[in-house]
């Protein structure tokens, strides 16, 4: 019965004579004297879970995971996989990152401090802005958030936030949950074919409006190509733009600096991070005028008594440990270890490596788009636009069924509306693309 | 002990003016690409400037910066109210598993094992807590408090008294965070003094308390480490006013097994995972910050949530449901679910013998630990931490100072209510010994001057590092280091 | 410890100070304050041409640590803003009284709750 744990937790380190001297030391009997809890609220220590060695432990929950099917996924929509390189695996996990926290005495956190300031630097030159933080939880967050920015950093009083249709409800429900308190009002603008319809929007927008947001590549997998003249409306009316994208289509795509944006959010977890279940990172990057304003943790460079160069979490005073009700963000914990990972994701590939990964995502997208519109029953690409990683197919058969069909055969697609489906292919899953084609010429 | 942090150091050179300590992966080796793609040129950027370096070059970069940091696996690391806990390190085993690599968007019936482990991770939460129905989908504990109060939110405005309760009442040593989530809601906030003995006063409660009172928001323990043990009339107090009680999870690791926020009356509550069950803070995140609540309250949780299909059998089927009047959605897809695998394989792990024994052998040794050391600690009887004034020192310079020692030090200057606060929280994984020489260390550092405080660290990485240039000269990125 | 408090001027006990001059008042915050604030980092002052009344906010202060808001000791309108603070903070620090001031204000009223010097020098000791 060695491993269990009818001495208690296994993850102290007291032989019982040590536990003896110190509670002799503190001057009690037992441990319970410590406690000062009423009577009348104690609880007796039976929430009725079974304890296990290590290795019960770990046979428990895998074989809980197990029951997951094994699927192969054509499944994007805000979360992606792209093939993690196994150094991100080994260095993330040395445990002086992982079992570290918040880098308040930076003297000794010098590591992930350098690590963080190069996420920061590789995303500023993704995106042509000259300040990203230290992340926030998600893509949707990091919108929400990017609204908040621009409501207190726009000179009128406006309180409206207008998004295109293509948002996903996700999305558009989170950025709801953290603008009601300001009294922001969410607006859709229509899009045509996929990309954002400059007509619809320059109706929409006035001077009511605080933010702008577009998507680059959108949420359908189309890619935007009227972004200039997004960013002009939105200068007009001296509203923020806000871009929404992520670091793989960041490396070929327009920069958002040169199209007017002035925040780029998303997940930068398409680096970095294997599918899980939607678990991100928020990518916050905007202009170097709005640095007082920005949410969450940024790292800069000083230096040290030896007048060597050193980096520190600096603009505390921002924080909500500082300012408290009048910080730009309740954020605290953040997802630096994702940024962590991201960075040497992105750092093994290399400028090269990205630009190529980035390109697959366009070859690849337009070539099974070709290929499933060959599929009698399917019609692919339904928007005639060019495509990253994903893009939406119109299907005969509900799609509902199709999409159950083809997990009958072992695949994942979404079902979006009544006839369309979508499809995301990356390096990932390329290899499963010819099973994927035949499927769906037997289910659709 | 003799400590001596890792120090690779580079002189000014060809690739920079700075002295610096392992230089950045822009001055080791960059490469500019053309963009060459299949999107039209008026679509594309036209090149791309970053890192090029081989998989050798950048494993010796991170492992450099690797030893150049300090984790939990260094040494002890009692920052207060962090709950640096040992990190298993099966449960990264487990998370890395193929089958947790799964998509949000799949079907209900393909992710039974995922939606398993939610439910069953929903389940064990709700009985540690005392709660009756948790979300699982805020990302971190400010998200769940965040979530927590658009709950109350959403239930004051069932009850017609939306417009009405506009205010929360925070006491004056809670967490930051509490206020800055308060006011993102769009709340007042009512900042309540605490009395002389460092716990909630009552009187200033009934006072503060009333028809415009939405929720309270209390860490029990509080940030002092004592239990407010008139948590059953400030419970009565909240409630009869018409608001609801919220618990600030952040320091559940004193009560694990010895008593429940249910039972004490709390409506509402977040869980800090990464600090109560052990999943690692990963140089600042991710956590997560599951909510629990009462059932009154469950159909305004965050949507989707996990739940047993009725009638499943033997051969339990779950299935993802939205709460009927649900307050929509705190992230774009249900949190994150790596650190909730972690937090179900460290509590199956414990169990009720280990999750018991954690408390009381973290209230043990932070009893234990302000025992030994001179500095005063004014406040009693404290549980899982406590909290120490540096007296004549400066406290930020005594942490400077410990780091010398080879320990991390205590958070600093806070709560308030002590001067030169040393927020000490050594948790359960310490041996005697360790804290035999943690308390070394505060003697030591107790005993010298300000010279020698201010002096501190030699024997980091980087000496004391300068924050008024850092925030007076902004250089965030390599780029701006260049432009310099 | 002493801190300067010059005779020629008023004191809020919020530790802005205000001096008189003709057609304008100049305003900044006392030595003591910036001493309690540590190095000063930033300092957010209204336009030209703003309105700032006597008792409430006109701006904020940063150091490191902390964050404060600055009251103003006078009501009227900002004529004019010390531009070096947004490069050189530290003159906040440095001199506290002279090239550290803030606004200069086209003074229509003044703060019933002004102190003199001798008032304000007894309040921070």
């Amino acid at each position: 019965m060695s491993g269990r744990n009818e001495r208690g937790t296994p993850y102290a380190s007291h032989t019982d004579a040590e536990t003896e001297a110190m509670l002799s030391a503190v001057g009690v009997e037992g441990v319970d004297d410590l406690f000062d809890i009423p009577a009348s609220v104690a609880f007796d220590g039976e929430f009725g879970i079974e304890s296990r060695s290590e290795r019960e432990a770990e046979r428990h929950v895998r074989g809980l995971l197990a029951r997951n099917d094994d699927l192969t996924e054509f499944l994007g929509r805000g979360h992606y996989e792209h093939y993690v390189p196994s150094l991100v695996d080994h260095i993330s996990q040395r445990s002086e990152f992982l079992t570290s926290y918040t880098q308040y005495q930076p003297e000794v956190t010098q590591g992930f401090l350098q690590a963080l300031f190069e996420y920061q630097s590789m995303l500023v030159e993704l995106t042509g802005l000259e300040i990203v933080n230290a992340s926030m939880y998600d893509h949707a967050t990091a919108l929400a958030e990017a609204a908040l920015l621009a409501a207190r950093v726009r000179s009128t009083d406006g309180d409206r936030v207008l998004v295109p249709d293509y948002l996903l409800e996700s999305r558009r429900d989170v950025l709801e949950s953290y603008t009601d308190g300001a009294g922001l009002s969410v607006e859709t603008f229509d899009t045509d074919d996929g990309n954002v319809d400059v007509d619809a929007l320059a109706d929409a927008i006035d001077s009511d409006a605080v933010m702008v947001y577009a998507e680059n590549p959108t949420a359908l997998g189309t890619v935007e190509e009227r972004l200039d003249a997004v960013g002009d409306l939105a200068a007009d009316h001296d509203a923020m733009f806000c871009l929404g994208s992520d670091p793989v289509a960041l490396s070929v795509l327009e920069e958002p600096a040169s199209v007017g944006a002035d925040v780029v959010v998303g997940d930068a977890a398409a680096l970095g991070l294997p599918t899980a279940y939607g678990m991100g990172l928020g990518l916050f990057a905007c202009r170097e005028e709005f640095v007082r304003q920005v949410p969450g943790r940024l790292v800069g460079a000083s230096e040290d008594e030896s007048g060597r160069r050193s980096y520190t979490l600096t603009l505390q005073t921002r924080e909500q440990h500082i300012r408290r009700e009048r910080a730009t963000s309740n954020i605290c914990t953040n997802q630096a270890w994702v940024a962590l990972r991201t960075a040497i994701h992105a750092a093994s590939l290399g400028p090269g490596g990205l630009v190529d990964l980035a390109n697959d995502c366009v070859r690849l997208a337009a070539d099974l788009a070709g290929r499933l519109d060959e599929v009698e029953g399917v019609r692919a690409p339904v928007h005639d636009r060019h495509h990253f990683r994903e893009f939406v197919a119109r299907t005969d058969r509900p799609a509902a069924a199709v999409a159950d069909d083809l997990e009958a055969e072992g695949f994942g697609v979404h079902a979006v509306d009544d006839h369309r489906v979508q499809v995301c292919i990356t390096d990932a899953n390329e290899h499963a693309a010819d099973r994927l084609v035949a499927a769906f010429e037997e289910v659709a | 002990m003799r400590y001596d942090q890792a120090r690779w150091t580079h002189d000014a050179d060809a690739e920079s003016d700075d002295d610096r300590y392992e230089p950045l992966l822009a001055e080791k080796n960059t490469e500019e690409v053309a963009v060459d793609s299949p999107l039209p040129d008026d679509l594309t950027r036209e090149d791309l400037e970053l890192p090029a370096l081989s998989e050798p070059q950048l494993a010796r970069h991170y492992t450099r910066l690797s030893q150049m940091n300090y984790g939990v696996d260094s040494g002890p690391y009692p920052l207060g109210s962090c709950t640096m806990k040992y990190n298993p390190k099966f449960t990264e085993d487990v998370a890395a598993l193929g089958d947790a690599a799964v998509h949000h968007d799949r079907s209900d019936e393909s992710l039974q094992g995922t939606l398993g482990l939610m439910a069953g991770l929903q389940d064990y939460l709700a009985r540690i807590g005392g709660m009756d129905a948790v979300s699982l989908q805020p990302p971190a504990g400010a998200a769940g408090e965040f979530t927590g109060i658009l709950v109350a939110k959403a239930f004051h405005e069932q009850n017609g008294e939306g417009e009405q309760r506009d205010e929360i009442i925070v006491p004056d040593s809670a967490h930051g965070t509490n206020f800055a989530s308060a006011a993102l809601a769009g709340y007042d906030v009512v900042e309540l003094p605490s009395g002389e003995d460092g716990r909630v006063d009552l009187e200033a409660l009934e006072a503060a308390a009333g028809d415009r009172t939405a929720l309270f928001m209390l860490t029990n323990p509080n940030t002092l480490g004592l239990f407010e043990r008139d948590i059953e009339e400030i419970a009565d107090i909240v409630h009869d006013a018409g608001g609801l009680l919220y618990y600030d999870g952040a320091n559940l690791n004193a009560l694990l097994g010895r008593a429940r926020p249910g039972d004490m009356g709390f409506d509402i509550m977040h869980y800090n995972v990464h600090k109560t069950f052990a999943t690692p803070h990963g140089g600042g995140g991710p956590g997560a910050g599951p909510v629990g609540v009462t059932d009154e309250l469950a159909e305004f949780l965050p949507a989707p949530r996990v739940r047993e299909r009725e009638a499943s059998g033997d051969d339990a089927r779950y299935e993802r449901f939205e709460p009927e009047h649900t307050i929509g959605k705190v992230h774009g897809f249900e949190g994150n679910w790596l650190v909730l695998v972690k937090t179900y394989a460290y509590i199956a792990r414990l169990g009720d013998e280990g999750l018991d024994d954690a408390s009381a052998k973290a209230v043990l040794n932070a009893n234990y630990l302000a025992s030994q050391i001179d500095y005063d600690v004014p406040f009693e009887p404290f549980h899982h931490e406590f909290v120490a004034s540096a007296g004549d020192q400066d406290a930020a310079d005594v942490a400077k100072r410990m780091l010398d020692y080879g320990v991390h030090p205590p958070t600093t200057k806070w709560p308030e209510i002590v001067s030169e606060a040393l927020m000490t929280e050594p948790t359960e994984i310490e041996s005697k010994e360790t804290l035999d020489q943690l308390a070394d260390a505060f003697d030591a550092v107790a005993g010298e001057d300000d010279e020698t405080l201010e002096a501190a660290p030699e024997r980091t990485t980087a000496r004391r590092i300068d924050q008024t240039d850092a925030a007076r000269n902004l250089r965030l990125s390599w780029q701006a280091i260049d432009e310099e | 410890m002493s801190f300067d408090v010059p005779d020629d001027r008023n004191y809020l006990e919020s530790h802005e100070w205000v001096d008189h001059g003709d057609a304008t008042a100049t305003v900044g915050i006392t030595d003591f304050a910036q001493d309690e604030l540590g190095d000063v980092v930033f300092v957010e002052l209204p336009d030209e041409g703003d309105d700032v009344t006597a008792g409430e906010e006109f701006g904020v202060v940063e150091s490191i640590k902390a964050v404060s808001d600055l009251y103003s000791p006078v009501s009227g309108t900002v004529v004019g803003i010390n531009d070096a603070l947004h490069d050189q903070p530290e003159l906040v620090n440095e001199d506290p009284f002279g090239e550290g001031w803030m606004l200069e204000v086209e003074v229509d009223e003044e703060s019933d709750d002004l102190l003199s010097a001798d008032e304000y020098r007894d309040q921070i000791e």
